[in-house]
């Protein structure tokens, strides 16, 4: 039996929360039928995005195709997603953390990190009693389950949310550690891949406690600094902190749409690109950012990608600039009589917006006019809803509907609009559904 | 107020005379004022200034100062807004409660429900809306509706959550 890594049980108090199968849980506590049978989420894309553990223990996997989940699991209850409906239960998922804790990292749309330390005296409860309150309050509040891990820093309380799953709460206090770690392979780590385990494999290192049990000398040697610092905290010592404020600062703003039937008509393909780039532009203003990367991307129907990063002479955040700026980019990228399933973008390199010092040549002027234009756009959209009015570029976007069979892929909350609702702003609470008797 | 020998002790003066030329400018200068039996008092620039907020330009407006602490109709009608869903009415079973179909209701999900109350619980994988009716240890479902029985649960009642309002929209 090895000896203790540490012997301080929570120097701090780091808890890792994750949703059990996030969005397919959203989808069974509004709707009692759907408990307790297999429940598959991301029918508009083709693919499964998230399914219940019921699913899941038939063999459902994520990414796998609408046509194999059918052989698996001929039951499976297949819906599109509800990504409006998920972002609210997930904004009150870290409302209720923050209830006990102002530090909380948003690190996913489903999983979160608090800190805890330091509360024992004025909440008078133990850190593993803090964790089952947290718990208890997002399982009754939400209406499904969470599995939670604390533990003395980040890396650690990963480990300890996946240890028991769903609805688990594992406390691996500092001096426990290394019983826990005896028992995890090294690749299950957080931020271990393939290759990082390949070579630890080489050395003879199969276990996180072997890897943990290495001379700090021998990691520095072999490992880049991440991994260095991901050692540190298999040793119990707290290195990573947590990037808390609510989701304020971006590093990167993407916007990704699948469209069915797949298409080869160039025209089309170019205004799916253009809505999504002014997806991405809107949330960039809603946050005050410009951006001065920008990456496009298409997938064809076999599922290939290809991708080209343009950079922009000044940062922006209208799509006037971004569409001029990566159109040609397009032109190389686009390969006609091919059938295309998917466009995206990403803006990269973000900076606040500020359009105070450009050059002498009418450049200010110009952007002031973008700026007053796409001040009036948001106006409209916070009024009238997303896409009142949009570009040109992007008109076919619009007026075809996005999938085969909109209306089957369709959530069901968007099909039962309730009066005053349109089919672009809707109340922001989530709803029941189903038959009430 | 300090006396002048206080007020000696403070500034360093060293004879009362130069205090009172002090107080004398201080006076002059509206720091200080007399009141109703002539002794000194702090004047209007030592009072306590009401902070209303900024404006650009102007007077701030008295109605901005009177509607500071009202509520909006979310906060008159949702206590424990992570909790709060909606829930659109399809049945008849609470007619009598003057809940009809095609009414929105708020709903707390994971609240104490109390004898009396209207709660959603779940009845063979459905919603259903009912009276909650709390007899010693039993605990049974009533409809606002005579057309229904009461529901005496076999197994263990699930409650998800309880009814706090009801929206109608006339229009």
């Amino acid at each position: 039996m090895s000896p203790p890594l540490t012997i301080g049980s929570f120097p701090r108090a780091i808890l890792h929360i994750d949703g059990d199968a996030f969005f397919a849980s959203c989808e069974q506590s509004r709707r009692p039928a759907l408990q307790g049978r297999p429940v598959v989420t991301g029918k508009e894309r083709g693919i499964a995005a998230s399914m219940s553990y019921e699913a899941k223990a038939r063999g459902v996997t994520r990414g796998m195709r609408l046509a194999e989940i059918r052989k698996v699991c001929p039951e499976a209850v297949i819906l599109p997603s509800d990504y409006e409906t998920y972002s609210l239960l997930s904004k009150r998922f870290f409302a209720i953390v923050r209830r006990f804790t102002p530090d909380v990292e948003e690190y996913s749309i489903d999983e979160c990190f608090a800190d805890l330390t330091g509360l024992r005296r004025p909440l008078r409860m133990s850190y593993p009693q803090i964790a089952a309150r947290i718990k208890k309050a997002l399982d009754n509040e939400l209406g499904f389950t969470f599995s939670v891990g604390l533990a003395p820093n980040k890396v650690v309380a990963k480990i300890a949310s996946k240890w028991q799953k769903p609805s688990g709460l594992t406390a691996i206090p500092g001096r426990e550690l290394h019983r826990y770690l005896a028992e995890l392979p090294v690749q299950h780590v957080w931020g271990i891949g393939p290759q990082t385990t390949a070579l630890l494999k080489k050395h003879g290192v199969a276990t996180a406690l072997q890897f943990a049990q290495k001379p700090e000398v021998w990691v520095q040697h072999y490992f880049s600094k991440p991994f260095y610092e991901i050692w540190q905290e298999l040793n119990g010592a707290s290195v990573f902190e947590l990037t808390t404020g609510e989701h304020e600062v971006y590093a990167s703003i993407q916007k990704v749409r699948t469209f069915t039937p797949a298409s080869r008509e160039r025209d089309f393909v170019l205004a799916q690109l253009a809505k999504n780039i002014e997806n991405a532009c809107m949330k960039a203003r809603a946050y005050k950012l410009a951006a001065q990367r920008v990456v496009i991307f298409l997938r064809t129907q076999q599922f290939q990608d290809a991708g080209l990063e343009v950079e922009l002479s000044s940062p922006t955040q209208f799509p006037h600039d971004i569409l001029r700026a990566v159109t040609p980019a397009f032109e190389g990228l686009f390969v006609p009589s091919t059938l295309y399933r998917a466009t995206g973008v990403t803006l990269l390199k973000l900076t606040e917006a500020y359009y105070g010092q450009l050059d002498l040549f009418g450049e200010a002027i110009r952007m002031q006019r973008l700026s007053n234009l796409y001040h009036s756009v948001d106006t409209l959209r916070e009024k009238y809803g997303k896409h009142t009015v949009f570009l040109g570029a992007s008109f076919l976007a619009h007026t075809h509907a996005q999938h085969d069979g909109e209306r089957g892929h369709l959530p069901e909350r968007q099909r039962q609009l309730l009066p005053g609702e349109t089919a672009r702003k809707r109340i922001g609470i989530p709803m029941f559904m189903g038959e009430v008797t | 107020m300090p006396t002048h020998r206080e007020l000696m002790a403070i500034t360093g003066f060293s004879s009362t005379h130069a205090v009172t030329t002090l107080v004398a400018r201080l006076f002059d200068a509206a720091f200080l004022e007399t009141d109703a039996m002539g002794q000194p008092l702090p004047g209007r620039f030592f009072a306590g200034l009401a902070v209303l907020g900024t404006v650009s330009a102007g007077f701030p407006s008295p109605a901005e100062e009177e509607l500071a602490d009202t509520m909006s109709l979310d906060e008159y009608l949702i206590a424990n807004r992570e909790a709060t869903y909606l829930l659109k009415v399809k049945g008849d079973s609470m007619i009598e409660a003057g809940i009809l179909p095609g009414d929105l209701l708020l709903v707390e999900r994971g609240a104490e429900a109390r004898d009396g109350d209207i709660v959603i619980a779940q009845v063979d994988r459905e919603w259903t809306m009912k009276y909650l009716r709390r007899r010693g240890t039993k605990v049974f479902l009533e409809a606002a509706n005579k057309a229904y029985k009461p529901i005496h649960p076999q197994e263990e009642l699930t409650i998800a959550a309880v009814v706090r309002a009801l929206i109608r929209r006339y229009a």
